[in-house]
């Protein structure tokens, strides 16, 4: 037997053994370039004391000195209270309302297509356009709502409501701008859920003379745990990282009145350019929302176990 | 008469010689970087349009395009940064603010100009570079000796107020600097022409928290003792003095003024307060000196022509506000391009250039166009200026420190909380000291063997150099 043939088997064993990391490289390229480099990176930096202003300080390893920095600043804990409430009161009032809608659309109505399409349309617009447009229409004495609401107050003898322009008010007012963008979200996914249940349960509890309260707690919400689930987890992330209105409507103010962590991080990141303390911050952030997801993932999982069982 | 027709041919003759030579070594000096491309990064304000309208002509006399990328003036810092700290060198100019000039040079990011200034292949023969007011030129322009930024812009922040309604409420009208407008004239203006019942303010100004810098500033100035001048902010020691007994009354005089605006004005900005002034909701507002043209005396506007311009009021110690904005033109250290960016600098900051742009609305920086009668028709109340801007304004009225930008938000946040009640001026005032003392320990002043910038607010002489002689 020739050489070559007697060898042939040996590399198409080591062919087989590079090619699936041929195939995958690609993509661990991309995921190293996206995920693993700037997360390494901003351990780097983390640990570092870098001003990108100020080029000419020296720079060294100051190991957990910035996360302790921040951990004991009393805006970090300002800032990790407000994206709480904001967070779980947007979550809060849209789940309700998206469940309400979801249900209320599964009756009959006349024009259901054209009223969902009008339901949905908030989301579709980016947040920053949002922030504008309420930025515009929430603008003193001469914004759409403003003056309306001004004159509104006038008549009744009031004090013109304030909106963005007071601590209280403003947290407030952008809590309201989510879940007026959001609620579609949660309705489009619990109205999915509800239209997945099977029809034979209501059925059955029609025979029995349930009460509609009882069918709801029994056997609608029960049933529509997993995409509540969903529902919850996406928006808690994504409330969570809020951004973009709440730096074009309020930018933090009044006062650090609507300061989330992640409009501080910007300001420390970006006006003041302490990227080290940036980067540590981020860092946090990234922990906190790990841990939320975990715990969102393992109920949800429990909850799939339950459902198997 | 011999000897004078002699010398009459000599000039003909020599003119004629010359004159087309000199012609075509200034169209090559116009030629020499043809088709290059300069990205310049622009602080988007009206005043400036009529600046940069001309670019075109430029364009078309050099062959080099310019792309101008604009930028909102509240992200204009933190995009230029950016770009700065990346050292791609994507952009070959920046406008730079006088408050951030510190920073960027400090950081080694701005391009040293006296050489392009001094070389006849790059610079006009007839720039003229000493028709520049002086202290415009060194306030805007010198950061630790070096010549950065070349002015196109500068001004002084000061109030509008109705001149129609005070004279309604039996007033007299105050001018600018004629030393009658006082911070108690002004309480007593804003106590005048405030009448809720008709929905109308006293006074209007933006206490949000990103505008303390320069709103706050000019009240905290005249209030200071003159015989602490020099120590608004900090001592020669560079320990933070900002809490002092001066510096309440001033913060408890701008909260006074609460009495007089309108109530939800908590998160007012610059816009927010604007817009309530323009539309006759208030008699009184804070404004920037280049901002008057477009936001007050603006063609289309119901409050064109009522209006009367003056400075910061003078305090109870005599002092008044030295404000000293500008806006230059500088080359990033990291363009591929700075001598055609520099030829670009100096053409559009010529005189000519200039004055074209002052009279369709620019605030005006060189003595020539102070003087030029279409200008001041245009814009009386810039003219005015033009003693202030050379002899009173203090280019460090912001001190001149890399740190400028924090302690200006330090002062935002402070006391905006203040003004929406939740802390007292005494506490804003304790809360800025301490913060404002951590923003220059991280900056290193209080290091041994520190090299902390020279307190060049205590002497302004420093400015007052010739423009030609900082080459």
């Amino acid at each position: 037997m020739p050489d070559a043939l007697r060898t042939a088997p040996k590399v198409a064993l080591q062919n087989r053994r590079w090619f699936p990391w041929l195939l995958m490289g690609p993509t661990l390229l991309i995921l190293f370039a996206v995920g693993i480099f700037p997360f390494g990176y901003s351990l780097y930096l983390a640990s570092t004391n870098i001003i990108l202003s100020k080029p000419y300080l020296e720079t060294y390893f100051v190991g957990l000195e910035q996360y302790q920095y921040l951990i004991q600043d009393p805006d970090f804990f300002n800032a990790l209270r407000i994206t709480l409430i904001f967070t779980v009161s947007a979550v809060f009032l849209e789940f309700w309302a998206g469940l309400g809608l979801a249900l209320l659309f599964r009756r009959q109505i006349r024009g259901k297509a054209l009223y969902r399409l009008a339901i949905l349309l908030p989301m579709v617009v980016p947040p920053l356009v949002v922030g504008l447009i309420w930025k515009y229409m929430l603008f003193p004495n001469s914004g759409l709502i403003s003056y309306y609401a001004n004159a509104l107050a006038g008549l009744i003898g009031i004090a013109p409501p304030t909106f963005l322009n007071e601590p209280g008010s403003a947290l407030q007012t952008l809590i309201f701008i989510d879940v007026w963008q959001w609620t579609p979200f949660m309705f489009l996914i619990l109205h999915a859920g509800l239209a997945a249940i099977p029809a034979e349960p209501y059925e059955a509890a029609e025979i029995d003379g349930a009460g509609a309260w009882r069918v709801f707690w029994t056997i609608t919400m029960p049933m529509l745990k997993p995409a509540i689930l969903i529902a919850l987890v996406i928006r808690t992330m994504d409330a969570f990282r809020t951004y973009d209105q709440i730096a074009v409507l309020t930018a933090g103010g009044p006062g650090n009145s609507t300061e989330t962590l992640n409009i501080w991080l910007t300001n420390l990141a970006f006006r003041f350019f302490d990227v080290s303390k940036g980067a540590a911050l981020s860092l946090i952030i990234f922990v906190l929302i790990l841990v939320m997801s975990t715990i969102f993932i393992r109920i949800l999982s429990r909850t799939r176990i339950d459902e198997g069982e | 008469m011999n000897i004078t027709r002699r010398r009459m041919g000599l000039l003909l003759g020599s003119s004629i010689l010359f004159t087309p030579a000199i012609l075509r070594a200034e169209a090559a000096r116009m030629k020499a970087f043809e088709g290059t491309t300069l990205n310049l990064l622009a602080v988007q304000f009206g005043s400036h349009a009529a600046l940069w309208a001309q670019v075109p002509e430029f364009e078309a006399a050099t062959g080099i395009k310019v792309n101008i990328e604009y930028a909102p003036f509240e992200n204009t810092r933190e995009k230029t940064l950016l770009d700065m700290s990346s050292k791609t060198g994507r952009f070959d100019l920046f406008t730079v603010d006088i408050m951030w000039l510190a920073e960027y040079a400090a950081a080694g990011y701005l391009e040293p100009v006296a050489k392009y200034i001094a070389d006849p292949e790059l610079t006009a023969e007839d720039y003229d570079v000493n028709d520049f007011v002086s202290r415009v030129f060194s306030g805007t322009g010198v950061y630790n000796g070096t010549m950065y930024n070349v002015p196109f812009d500068c001004g002084t922040v000061g109030n509008m107020f109705r001149a129609d309604w005070i004279e309604a409420a039996g007033l007299k009208v105050p001018d600018r600097f004629d030393g009658s407008f006082t911070t108690d004239k002004m309480m007593e203006i804003c106590a005048a022409l405030n009448d809720p019942s008709k929905g109308q303010a006293g006074y209007v100004t933006g206490p949000q928290r990103w505008f303390w810098g320069w709103m706050f500033t000019p009240l905290m100035y005249a209030f200071q003792d003159p015989a602490k001048a020099g120590n608004e902010f900090v001592n020669e020691a560079w320990e933070v003095t900002i809490n002092n007994e001066d510096n309440l009354a001033a913060l408890n005089f701008y909260l006074g003024l609460k009495q007089f605006t309108p109530k939800d004005d908590l998160n007012y900005g610059y816009g927010e307060q604007l817009a309530v002034y323009q539309q006759g909701k208030a008699g009184g507002s804070i404004t920037y000196s280049g901002f008057i043209g477009e936001h007050y005396e603006g063609p289309g506007l119901d409050i064109k022509g009522k209006n009367i311009a003056l400075h910061s009021p003078i305090g109870p110690k005599g002092r008044t506000d030295p404000f000293f904005g500008s806006w230059g033109l500088s080359i990033s250290v990291d363009s591929k391009a700075k001598e055609a960016a520099w030829l670009f600098v100096q053409w559009i900051t010529h005189k000519e250039r200039l004055r074209k742009a002052c009279i369709g609305g620019n605030p005006a920086v060189r003595h020539s166009t102070f003087q030029d009668a279409e200008y001041q028709a245009a814009q009386p109340w810039g003219a005015k200026l033009y003693d202030y801007m050379d002899k009173t304004a203090n280019p460090d009225e912001r001190i001149r420190v890399p740190e400028w930008a924090e302690i200006s938000e330090i002062m935002g946040l402070h006391g905006n909380r203040a003004w929406g009640g939740e802390i007292t001026a005494e506490q804003a005032l304790e809360a800025m000291q301490a913060d404002m003392t951590g923003a220059f320990k991280r900056g290193g002043y209080y290091r041994s063997g520190a090299q902390n910038p020279k307190q060049l607010w205590r002497d302004l002489s420093y400015y007052d150099r010739k423009p030609a002689d900082w080459g």
